[in-house]
């Protein structure tokens, strides 16, 4: 009885893996379209982040959730990807693709770069002890200077490149899996098939490129300072 | 046509594998592959070598015994057609044909390019079957059922159990041959009285089996000889979802009547 509860946590974690990535799909949407108000200037952008710090029972029931959801996608995952590995024992020594695309064959990888480049990018604009040198002041109005922080980091071309790598990680990592969640809970139909197929690659390329605008807008100075 | 075949030889299960080269001429471009390993076996059974053990049996596309890996991939360079239906005419002359057997875990190699499928036989026992009284057959239009159910259906039934879905995945999952099987049965009405039991008790005997879980890859469908799609592959995950919600009730009432306990 007790194995049979555990072989169904295959098809079943699967599921549950998908659930908490559509999660953090939704998030990092919502966290590109807040950004982009970097483009409004630092008003907007300083005021977006101390409406959302003066909501604290909002933000870390937003941060618990995030967690919880990254340690289940994160655990889950590892456990099928280990499990699957062992599904063929010994390898082909000839092995030609016909169908999966990169990203597909690239998950575990895009996934374990994209959690540290996440731990980097805490480690480096939330929490600031990657860069001591970042300004962690305030702003006219007392706010914090999440602006000031924003500058700082991207004109710097080693935050460039870091944060450019993370988002081809993360572009990668996305067209795949949106893709995926279509097939995984079984909604299926002749006629949307071609856009659910074209939902994984669209929804990177929107995040992809938002986050991009602000990098390089920051880095060729194109933002209002 | 002249060739250089690198092709896997183990003598038993238990035993150590290695690559053996073969040239092999006087290939006619019309031998179909197995003609031309029929032609090598007959050359090592002369020499008193021990010939290839490689499966076969209709040779006409529809039994489902051949399975190579062909130049990494499984049933060849063609779409839509098993090993047997392949011809030298495909390849290049003097090219160098690397033939491996299926490789799962699930799937040990029972000798050279043999490998024991039976895992996809236990799958079937578990639940790809309907539970039919005995006495007289129903008349043929008792049951009438719509023209794209009949023929969704079928496209479904047209798996012939090869198991080059599993010999072509990264995960070595059965995912592809459980939903075949799985859609082909939920799709028809004499399907349907058992569809929840079914889908659970064919899920649970992949994953006893040791096959691996679906990446949504879709190689599966690329290399499949019947080019099953990998819409069943959906439709298998909603017949799950669905048999999962309604499990609990399922449970209590403890059907085991067709001697499947879980």
């Amino acid at each position: 009885m007790r194995q049979a509860a555990q072989l169904v946590d295959v098809a079943r974690s699967k599921l549950m893996a998908s659930l908490a990535g559509l999660v953090l799909v939704g998030f990092v949407i919502v966290h590109m379209l807040g950004n982009l108000q970097v483009f409004e200037g630092s008003d907007a952008i300083n005021g977006y982040a101390s409406v959302l710090r003066d909501m604290p029972i909002f933000l870390w029931t937003a941060r618990a959730g995030l967690l919880t959801a990254v340690v289940v996608h994160v655990g889950l995952t590892v456990r099928l990807a280990l499990r699957n590995r062992q599904g063929r024992p010994v390898p082909y020594t000839l092995r030609r693709y016909r169908a999966a695309s990169v990203a597909s064959r690239t998950m575990a990888l895009t996934g374990s770069l994209l959690l540290m480049f996440i731990v980097f990018h805490l480690l480096h604009l939330t929490v600031g002890i990657i860069d001591p040198a970042a300004p962690h002041g305030m702003d006219a109005q007392g706010r914090m200077d999440v602006y000031g922080k924003i500058i700082h980091a991207f004109r710097n071309p080693l935050y460039v490149g870091i944060y450019v790598g993370g988002q081809l990680v993360l572009g990668l990592h996305l067209s795949h899996a949106v893709s995926s969640v279509f097939q995984t809970w079984g909604i299926a139909h002749a006629a949307l098939d071609r856009l659910f197929k074209l939902a994984g690659p669209g929804v990177a390329l929107f995040v992809v490129l938002g986050n991009l605008a602000i990098i390089f807008a920051v880095f060729l100075g194109w933002v209002r300072t | 046509m002249k060739f250089t075949l690198r092709i896997w030889r183990q003598r038993g299960p238990n035993e150590r594998g290695g690559f053996v080269t073969y040239p092999v001429d006087d290939v006619s471009s019309d031998m179909s592959f197995l003609e031309m390993l029929d032609a090598l076996n007959q050359r090592l059974i002369v020499a008193g070598e021990d010939p290839v053990a490689f499966e076969h049996d209709c040779r006409e596309g529809i039994c489902g015994s051949c399975s190579l890996v062909i130049d990494g991939v499984p049933h060849g360079p063609d779409r839509g057609v098993t090993t047997c239906q392949l011809y030298m005419r495909r390849f290049v002359d003097g090219a160098t044909i690397t033939i491996e057997p299926w490789r799962a875990k699930a799937f040990p190699i029972i000798k050279d390019l043999v490998v024991d499928r039976r895992a996809l036989d236990r799958i079937m026992q578990a639940g790809g079957y309907i539970s039919v009284n005995t006495g007289g057959a129903v008349d043929a239009n008792t049951l009438l059922i719509g023209k794209e159910e009949a023929e969704t259906a079928m496209d479904a039934a047209s798996c012939i159990g090869c198991g080059a879905c599993v010999a072509a995945c990264k995960n070595a999952s059965a995912m592809l041959f459980v939903a075949a099987k799985v859609s082909h049965l939920a799709l028809l009405p004499q399907g349907k009285p058992e569809r929840t039991r079914r889908v659970m008790a064919m899920v649970r005997a992949m994953e006893r089996e040791g096959f691996g879980s679906c990446g949504n890859q879709y190689e599966c469908e690329a290399v499949c000889p019947k080019q099953i799609s990998v819409r069943f592959i959906a439709l298998l995950n909603r017949e799950y979802l669905r048999a999962s919600l309604t499990e609990t009730r399922l449970s209590t009432r403890s059907d085991s009547s067709h001697g499947e306990s879980y």
